[in-house]
């Protein structure tokens, strides 16, 4: 019996202690001279695609549409207004649907990155490698370059030899940090968001297949105020903060406005540095590669 | 997939703020939608939505109430009526329509029509349509298919049939869409230009999903909430020149604190030169005019491809 449960209290402690070795910290790395944080705003550009591929009524795809008839164009003025440069995270099929938004975010000089070619990740191997490429080449049309960041679920691996450089998808970190496939291989840079500063955890009616009975949404004021409060408190540890925002729901205009007034806040303090995800993971390679060794 | 089918309901771009006019140089068009359905969920209008509190309160004591301050402010309403209750209170909303609000159809029973045949939802159509007309002595201009507080998402239900049903019965408008903050045209037909106007509506400025949602649990009433989304988006869409658009419910917002805070946004706007308050219809008919479908429409041509592996 005592014998019996040692070995699950090992077990347990083996199991994460492989979890942990595939985590590698950056605990103090080093921003650019004169820089305190980082701030990256990051556009899931999905619009109605994720509505669709959950085979939604036709109400919550208009919903999406929204997105990109109205929001992502305003998301776009609001960061060229604040000479921000944003990284706006593009499911492969939304270049068939808003070809006009893309090529204009792409003039402004923001980022253009994977976030799959239908908003999942196939299982099969053969399809999961199609869909990326798929996605890699239609954004690369757009763009002009190939992407180097994904927010996905992709494997690690293939995402390595297609030469992407970072991922934007965990946060068991709230810095920058480095996440090994399952086999100890494959570092990859990942620049961690986190859901309480999501857009849609605080607007979205019915987000990731909630039900009515966990509806809670809000106004921007509060969201305001908590999202302040994030980065308040990384401004003062010298931190970093990954800022999620949805066309279809921050595009709406109350949104933006309170996005305007945040920003403005935020530029009021010193060394608040507003770069894409690519620059940031450029930086945390250059400064604090990846340690090279296997689990 | 011929065009964009299944995933996009209108043309790639809205206008951009320069170019929303309002008539006679006004700044911001306000529309005020107040849905009279009492139904719950997609049943529609069933005995025991009618034998409740609630419905009681909100088809008197709380719709006194609201007339009250929309009449105080001078503020002109689209009433979103189901025709069953059309049917049964017949007087009052004759009485709505004296007061120059304008009555709208909220369907037959105020029920999700997605599962219905095309038939089946024609004949419920045509019913609401009649019914509306005999108690209003004209044919409505505009259908809703607002939000129930039990259905599972917050925009209101369509079939696939719906919009071309309005279109064949004439409707000018339909009352509630998503894909835009200012009116838009739903195509039902690529080819064709087939479209119907359609108005905007968002649940973030509709009272049922603030003042105790869901139903039963701690902490659920959050008027304070709806007020500032109220107020943020009528700032907001003012600076910009568009629209804003609320929807109320009788048997919500007509209680105490909420009417107050409804007193308060209404006292908030009033200081606001340039407003156009408008009902929907009126709305709609300077929207057809200024930016007929024919001109304004502008439908690129699909590049969708369809490949192995992927949604089509």
């Amino acid at each position: 019996m005592t014998d019996q449960l040692e070995r699950e209290i090992a077990d347990l402690c083996a199991t994460a202690r492989r979890y942990d070795a595939r985590h590698q910290r950056i605990p103090d790395l080093p921003w650019p001279a004169g820089t305190r944080i980082a701030v990256n705003f990051t556009a899931d550009f999905d619009a109605m695609l994720l509505r669709r591929l959950l085979n939604e009524p036709p109400m919550q795809l208009a919903k999406g549409e929204f997105g990109g008839r109205v929001g992502i164009w305003r998301l776009i003025d609001l960061f060229d207004a604040h000479g921000i440069k944003a990284t706006i995270f593009t499911p492969g099929r939304i270049c068939e649907l808003y070809p006009q938004a893309l090529r204009a975010a792409v003039r402004s000089g923001h980022e253009i990155a994977d976030h799959m070619w239908e908003h999942h990740v196939p299982k099969d191997p053969a399809l999961e490698r199609d869909h990326l490429l798929k996605t890699a080449a239609a954004l690369e049309k757009i763009a002009g370059r190939r992407p180097v960041g994904s927010r996905s679920e992709h494997t690690l691996g293939l995402l390595k030899q297609e030469g992407f450089l970072y991922i934007s998808h965990e946060s068991a970190d709230h810095r920058p940090y480095y996440l090994r496939d399952a086999d100890g291989d494959n570092a990859m840079l990942n620049l961690p968001f986190h859901y309480a500063i999501d857009d849609a955890m605080f607007y979205s009616f019915a987000w990731l297949g909630s039900g009515n009975a966990a509806q809670r949404i809000t106004d921007p004021d509060r969201v305001f105020d908590l999202w302040w409060a994030a980065f308040w408190q990384q401004y003062r540890v010298g931190g970093y903060l990954n800022i999620v925002v949805h066309p279809f729901v921050s595009g709406r205009a109350l949104r933006i406005d309170m996005l305007d007034r945040l920003i403005t806040r935020m530029k009021t303090l010193p060394g608040v540095w507003f770069p894409t995800c690519e620059q940031v993971a450029r930086h945390c390679l250059e400064t604090y590669p990846p340690k090279h060794h296997a689990v | 997939m011929p065009w964009k089918q299944s995933y996009t309901i209108s043309d790639e771009t809205s206008l951009r703020d320069d170019q929303v006019h309002w008539p006679d140089g006004n700044r911001c068009c306000v529309s005020v939608v107040v849905d009279l359905s009492v139904a719950r969920g997609p049943d529609g209008t069933r005995a025991a939505d009618l034998l409740h509190p609630d419905a009681q309160f909100g088809a008197h004591d709380g719709l006194d109430q609201l007339l009250a301050v929309l009449k105080h402010f001078g503020i002109v309403a689209t009433f979103a009526v189901p025709a069953v209750i059309a049917q049964l209170r017949a007087d009052r909303i004759r009485a709505l329509l004296a007061d120059g609000h304008e009555i709208a159809a909220n369907g037959l029973k105020h029920e999700d029509v997605s599962g219905l045949s095309a038939a089946e939802e024609k004949a419920r159509l045509d019913l609401a349509t009649g019914i509306l007309t005999k108690v209003t002595g004209h044919k409505p201009t505009g259908w809703f298919s607002l939000p129930r507080q039990d259905d599972p998402f917050a925009g209101g239900t369509i079939s696939p049939h719906t919009m071309d049903l309005l279109i064949d019965a004439g409707y000018e408008y339909m009352g509630n869409g998503l894909a835009d903050d200012i009116p838009h045209y739903w195509v039902t037909d690529f080819a064709s230009r087939r479209s119907i106007l359609t108005l905007p509506y968002y649940y973030h400025f509709d009272d049922q999903w603030f003042l105790m949602f869901p139903r039963k649990g701690t902490g659920l009433e959050r008027a304070d909430e709806l007020f500032r989304n109220w107020r943020a988006e009528f700032n907001a869409q003012y600076k910009r020149g568009r629209h804003f658009s609320m929807t109320l419910h009788p048997g919500a917002v007509g209680w105490c604190n909420r009417m107050q805070l409804l007193e308060d946004f209404f006292t908030h706007t009033r200081n606001f030169p340039g407003l156009w308050n408008p009902t929907s219809a009126a709305c709609a008919r300077w929207w057809k005019q200024t930016y007929p479908a024919s001109s304004h429409l502008n439908l690129e041509p699909s590049i969708w491809r369809d490949y192995p592996g992927s949604l089509s």
